[in-house]
């Protein structure tokens, strides 16, 4: 694996290893110094905060801003049943 | 009294379209950008599936196996964004995306856009509009998803939608393990601007 740089003093590198320890645990350096990182930068902490709730709002947001009886367009719908249509004409 | 055995129930493609064509359609439409795409990845899913009958043993319900069918489809739909226009990552700190957001000399936050404090659930209480900020910030969220860069989007439904693991997503879209946080990273990036442009900022209804 290659060499990560340290996010001692560099906010860039802590909101990258924030976003890569949300799936793979890091390397005992880098995890230090990025605590050691958050202990001391406000900003970065506000990220990390603000980057797990986006993350857990994803899939609620995609569920919930489809209306719950919304029904497939008529076009879509029609051509969806030629489909089937044919299908069961074919005897298949 | 021995139980009978009951036969497997053949699936019935004559009834799909009226008993889940709605709620696949939903489903798909909640996860990309537009109605057209959405119908057209429930016609490949019912094309697929009518192509696949004979491998269907009923040991899922119908309704199962068409959704494992959907999925599918969404995360081909977002391969195929992903891939085209082909745009190679820049990751040399003087021209990477990231300049935006960082002083390319020492890594620190440009001042302009240092995170503010947003205010969580926990400031709300007693205020009785906690559901409604929740879909504010949900749709919010879904504007802002539609002007991420075709990569990045790929990346953050997956993961964050589809709830892949980050080794399959690397798998789906040919990237690096690198190269996926960098991505992550970026559309992260974004996505907690524009929230904050559009939802911190929006006027509170009183």
């Amino acid at each position: 694996m290659s060499a990560i740089p340290s996010p001692l003093f560099n906010c860039r590198q802590a909101t990258l290893l924030i976003e890569r320890r949300a799936d793979t645990p890091l390397p005992v350096r880098p995890r230090v110094q990025l605590w050691a990182h958050l202990r001391l930068c406000p900003y970065c902490r506000r990220y990390a905060l603000q980057s797990a709730r986006i993350a857990r709002a994803a899939r609620p947001a995609a569920e919930a801003v489809v209306p719950a009886n919304l029904a497939l367009p008529a076009v879509a719908r029609a051509r969806m049943q030629q489909l089937f249509d044919a299908h069961a004409g074919s005897g298949g | 009294m021995s139980l009978p055995i009951l036969p497997t129930p053949a699936p019935d493609p004559q009834q799909w379209l009226a008993r889940f064509g709605d709620e696949l359609y939903r489903f798909a439409l909640g996860r990309v950008a537009d109605a057209d795409t959405a119908a057209e990845l429930v016609q490949d899913t019912f094309v697929s599936a009518l192509g696949a009958l004979a491998s269907f043993r009923g040991q899922a319900s119908e309704r199962t196996w068409l959704f494992v069918i959907l999925k599918r489809k969404i995360i081909d739909h977002y391969r195929r964004e992903a891939r085209s226009p082909f745009v190679p990552l820049d990751l040399s700190p003087e021209h990477a995306p990231e300049a935006e957001f960082f002083r390319p000399a020492d890594g620190h936050w440009r001042e302009e856009q240092h995170p503010a404090d947003w205010p969580g659930p926990s400031h709300d209480e007693g205020r009785g509009d906690l559901a409604l900020e929740q879909q504010e910030f949900q749709n919010i969220l879904r504007l802002c998803q539609q002007r991420l860069s075709a990569q990045q989007l790929a990346v953050f439904v997956l993961r964050f939608v589809e709830e892949l693991p980050a080794e399959d997503i690397c798998k789906e879209l040919s990237l690096s393990p690198a190269n996926y946080w960098v991505l992550v990273h970026r559309a992260k990036l974004h996505l907690r601007r524009c929230l904050e442009k559009n939802w911190l900022q929006a006027p509170v209804i009183a």
